[in-house]
């Protein structure tokens, strides 16, 4: 660090550079947001009268309440199961399987590049057959299946590397095999979990295609679901559009700036082991 | 679904419905429970929310669940929406043909018997008529119901008018290409017109189809008559004159960047001579900017011969899995014969309401753009030169046939002639799948 | 990423362990921890993708009767003009959905080479990572407000006397692809570049200073310390960036919806109207077994790259 001093400052000038890119589009999108509803205001102006009255406008037309419940069950719905289900088929992979059976292992890492729109078609029928089409369930459930191939590797990455004596040492048969995977190994995993919910509320929470495909109504939907809708309806207004796009995207930023560490070491890692 | 419906025409509905068309003795109804109306409508456009509005204060008891949706995205989500098990009740439906053929709209011939739409002139639905299998339109069982007619032409904007000379609408094509040429000197926008999403350029190179040809031939493409065509010696004269127009810079230089409500406000911002577009926009400009603007029928190519222009129902349909077909079937009829309704109807939609030929048209205010429409309605019934839209031939050809062609065309990158040849072999392609 | 010996050092024991009726029930209880996950996985995606396969055989408008056709819409896809030029379109924003954040990551962390510690540190790791955090419709309405025609690229560019470069970018058939790439470059910008810094402050720095007494100019040091030494972080970037590129859907639906033309349109794209709107589930499926593979195809090189340490 210390031989590289003009090079430290032309790195933070490289940084201050890409971070104004960063910010400035959200900042296009503040001026505009507080325009006069239904202007065509200008990319980057303050308006002479802001219009604050705007966000309250975008809140009620966006039905934001609903938005947030409605994410928010989708969360639930998803992320616990999917954390439980692949925490314990890590386990399973890592532990109590190997050689014979590494082929369930290759299976679940093989989705790993599956793009979504692979299976949307099909999935649209499956959903319909099962009578779930147009409910929180469409997303819900497809969700958790398109989560495992990844989830699973993530999980049974972490216990590869947990001591193999400290199974050992608890031995035994299904019942207290059970308990020990309780007691012993999920808080002793609680790190990868807890980045592994991380990663999953985010994906949820931003998910786009299969809201769109398989949920009409934008109340049943995710977030970014809604405001695909919302823009639909209200893509003619510019300001409107802008404050309703900048509510939607307010709980997530808001989550992680309080939770930035958390958010930032899972973000890293995730990409590093997807 | 057909039969519940003609058990209820058979034995009467149970409560005793006020029917302003008259004649049926007992037809469907809303009844007295409460309903709720499962709509999907068309964003931007406040006509049928309002008249929503309206119906439900006239009957309380039922209410509407609106989604509203871009008109490219109720395009592409229509057939899929319809074929789900809550299908709308009532539907903005962009084409009819496809949806017909997979059986996803419910027939209307038994309300039109129980409604008396016998009363309204045929003209004004044929449109609305599908045979069986989805071709051709135009004949056939009713499939849909206009909540108005409305027609499109040119707006203009007086004040810049009046800056280039052009003193008075122009009377045929070659006065319209002066005023058009003296804007472009004058520094004036001489076109205002959206590329972006769906293809605008659409609208002028229809009317100019309309001033070159007879609208018969256009028709029975857009219906789907066998054999028919666009690729015809009249349309390629018609999209070269296009073609001139965008070569001489008349249109925006970003239209491909233009989405249809920004080129609304640039309009009325000032932004341009003239724009194509229809009278569902003559109640936003009175709205908007009173006496700003005034709008004529597409001229042809020599004055005082035959006007054509596109002049369709604003459709909507019931799906054939609508859970309220009667109460849905209740309100289109509603629409074209309750005074309240077509007062609305003109003061918003600025359309031509539809409904009984005897039923006078609600008194607008003079001068007005709405007023220069509907007098320019009835010049074109005079002249019978009445098309259906060209993007509705069969449901995709505007999203992959006229859209992306059009956006080509205005980049440079497509001839007339090729504008024409390619969208009839994605015609062809659909029709022969 | 130490794959394979631990766990085949747990069979070893295992069998010691558990001999005969033992591992039997052993082997019962492991099923019964991937059962879960697994049965998810089966129905959802492994179901799904065998659908998939035998849809892109059929020609089937999704609601009447299907007919068999073979391999016909592969050929389709393989042959037709507008579909291979639509793939093109994917792997032209590879260049930049991954070029630019992974060259730029580059710049910034050879640049750094060090711990961002401090206030400026978390700032910076706040801000480049707020992209990943929000929806990336939400990035493609924010862009598209940039780009429009009144948007503040054209503002800047008029501000600075280039006036005659504004236009609708959105709408041109020469930018939009571009802009639309510009659009994922924004996104995955802050990814790769903390990607890349974390990565540099685990190369030895010893090897740095041997560099530097061997007389190595600052190029041959990227070129021999800087760039072996990253090869993995390298290799997730690419992977991920181009996954995404290739595969994008969310951020073209809101900014051109494919247009003008089809100059934007890209796989995921297609084969939503495909199969939704235009009702070829057949040609759509095939599509989207062609997109999965090329994903597969691209990415394997890439993993070849990153594994390969020494």
């Amino acid at each position: 660090m210390t031989a590289a001093k003009p090079k430290a400052w032309l790195a933070r000038l490289l940084l201050a550079l890409l971070m104004t890119v960063t910010l400035l589009p959200f900042l296009s999108m503040f001026t505009a947001a507080l325009a006069p509803s239904g202007s065509y205001p200008n990319g980057l102006s303050w308006p002479d009268d802001p219009q604050w009255n705007n966000f309250v406008k975008a809140f009620e037309a966006a039905n934001m309440g609903q938005l947030l419940l409605s994410s928010t069950l989708i969360v639930l719905g998803v992320v616990p199961i999917s954390v439980l289900a692949a925490t314990m088929a890590g386990y399973g992979l890592a532990k109590l399987t190997g050689g014979r059976n590494k082929w369930i292992y290759l299976v679940f890492v093989a989705g790993l590049t599956l793009p979504f729109e692979a299976v949307i078609t099909p999935l649209y029928y499956e959903v319909r057959a099962f009578g779930l089409l147009n409910t929180r369930f469409a997303i819900i459930l497809p969700l958790i299946g398109l989560y495992m191939p990844f989830s699973v590797y993530w999980m049974r990455a972490h216990f590869l590397n947990v001591p193999n004596d400290l199974t050992e040492a608890a031995q035994l048969d299904g019942a207290t095999r059970w308990k020990e995977f309780w007691l012993v190994q999920v808080p002793l995993a609680r790190p990868a979990i807890m980045s592994l919910t991380i990663l999953l509320f985010l994906w949820t929470w931003n998910q786009f295609l299969l809201p769109v495909v398989l949920v009409r109504d934008p109340s049943l939907r995710t977030m970014a679901g809604a405001l695909g809708a919302f823009q639909g309806q209200w893509g003619t207004d510019v300001p409107l559009l802008c404050a309703g796009s900048l509510l939607i995207l307010a709980p997530t930023v808001l989550l992680f700036l309080v939770f930035q560490r958390h958010f930032v070491a899972a973000l890293l890692q995730g990409s590093v082991k997807g | 679904m057909r039969a519940r419906l003609s058990i209820r025409l058979l034995f009467g509905v149970a409560l005793p419905v006020t029917l302003l068309s008259g004649g049926a003795l007992a037809a469907p109804s809303c009844g007295a429970d409460p309903v709720v109306l499962n709509a999907y409508f068309e964003t931007g456009f406040p006509l049928p929310t309002k008249l929503a509005e309206e119906f439900t204060r006239q009957f309380p008891n039922v209410t509407f669940d609106i989604k509203e949706d871009q008109f490219a995205n109720l395009l592409e989500n229509s057939p899929r929406t319809l074929s789900e098990d809550d299908a709308p009740d009532l539907i903005r439906l962009p084409t009819m043909s496809d949806l017909v053929a997979n059986d996803l709209l419910a027939n209307l011939d038994p309300y039109f018997t129980a409604f008396g739409w016998d009363k309204f002139p045929p003209s004004q639905l044929v449109q609305l008529r599908v045979e069986q299998g989805g071709r051709p339109r135009g004949s056939g069982s009713l499939y849909a119901m206009g909540i108005n007619y409305s027609m499109t032409g040119v707006f203009y904007n007086k004040e810049l008018a009046a800056k280039v000379g052009m003193a008075e609408p122009p009377k045929s094509l070659t006065e319209l290409d002066a005023a058009l040429a003296k804007a472009k000197e004058a520094g004036v926008q001489p076109i205002m017109q959206w590329n972006k999403a769906t293809g605008g350029l659409a609208f002028p190179l229809q009317n100019l189809m309309g001033a070159y040809g007879a609208p018969e031939p256009i028709n029975d493409w857009i219906f789907q008559k066998d054999g028919a065509s666009i690729d015809t010696p009249d349309n390629l004269k018609a999209a070269q004159h296009l073609e001139g127009w965008i070569k001489a810079g008349y249109f925006p230089k970003d239209a491909n960047a233009i989405e249809y409500f920004q080129m609304m406000s640039r309009f009325i911002g000032g932004e341009g001579l003239f724009m194509f577009n229809g009278d569902w926009e003559s109640g936003n400009l009175d709205k908007q900017a009173a006496g700003k603007f005034g709008f004529f029928l597409m001229p042809s190519v020599e004055a005082g011969s035959r006007h054509a222009a596109m002049s369709a129902p604003l459709t909507f349909g019931i799906a054939a899995k609508a859970a309220h077909a009667d109460c849905a079937a209740f309100f289109l009829n509603w629409v074209a014969t309750n005074p309240d309704a077509r007062k609305i109807n003109v003061e918003v939609g600025g359309s031509n309401p539809g409904g009984p030929a005897d039923m006078p048209i609600p008194a607008v205010t003079p001068g007005s753009v709405t007023e220069a429409t509907l007098a320019a309605g009835q010049v074109l019934a005079k002249d019978n030169g009445a098309m259906d839209f060209i993007a509705n031939a069969t449901g995709a050809i505007f999203a992959a046939g006229w859209t992306p062609e059009l956006q080509k065309m205005i980049g440079g990158q497509q001839t007339a002639d090729g504008l024409l040849k390619a969208v009839q072999k994605e015609y062809e392609t659909e029709l022969s799948r | 990423m130490n794959h394979g010996t631990p766990s085949g050092d747990t069979r070893l024991r295992m069998s010691r362990l558990f001999p005969g009726g033992k591992s039997q029930k052993a082997r019962a209880t492991a099923v019964l921890f991937v059962l879960p996950a697994f049965t998810a996985y089966a129905v959802f995606v492994l179901a799904p993708l065998v659908m998939s396969l035998y849809y892109s055989t059929l020609r089937w408008d999704g609601i009447g009767k299907a007919r068999f056709t073979g391999l016909a819409n592969y050929v389709t896809v393989l042959t037709d003009p507008d579909l291979l030029s639509i793939i093109g379109n994917a792997f032209e924003l590879v260049l930049y959905f991954t070029v630019i954040p992974v060259l730029l990551g580059l710049a910034v962390a050879s640049a750094i080479r060090g711990h961002m510690a401090g206030t400026f540190g978390t700032l910076t790791r706040t801000i480049l990572f707020l992209p990943q955090v929000i929806p990336l419709v939400a990035a493609g309405i924010a862009w598209s407000w940039m780009f429009a025609s009144t948007g503040l690229v054209n503002q800047a560019l008029t501000a600075v006397g280039l006036a005659d470069w504004a236009r609708g970018w959105l709408g041109d058939f020469d930018f939009a692809l571009p802009a639309v790439g510009i659009i994922g470059a924004w996104v995955l910008l802050g990814l790769c570049t903390m990607l890349l810094v974390t990565g540099i402050t685990k190369i030895d720095p010893s090897l740095y200073e041997a560099a530097r007494l061997d007389g190595a100019r600052p190029w041959h040091e990227f070129r021999y310390v800087t760039l072996p030494g990253l090869r993995q972080e390298i290799g997730v970037c690419i992977t991920v960036t181009v996954i995404s590129a290739l595969a994008s859907f969310d951020i073209v639906y809101i900014a051109t919806g494919g247009g003008p033309g089809i100059t934007t349109m890209v796989p995921g794209l297609e084969i939503y109207r495909l199969a939704f709107a235009h009702r070829q589930v057949g040609l759509a499926s095939a599509l989207a077994i062609v997109l999965m593979v090329l994903v597969l195809i691209a990415i394997t090189p890439v993993q070849w790259y990153a594994r390969e340490k020494k």
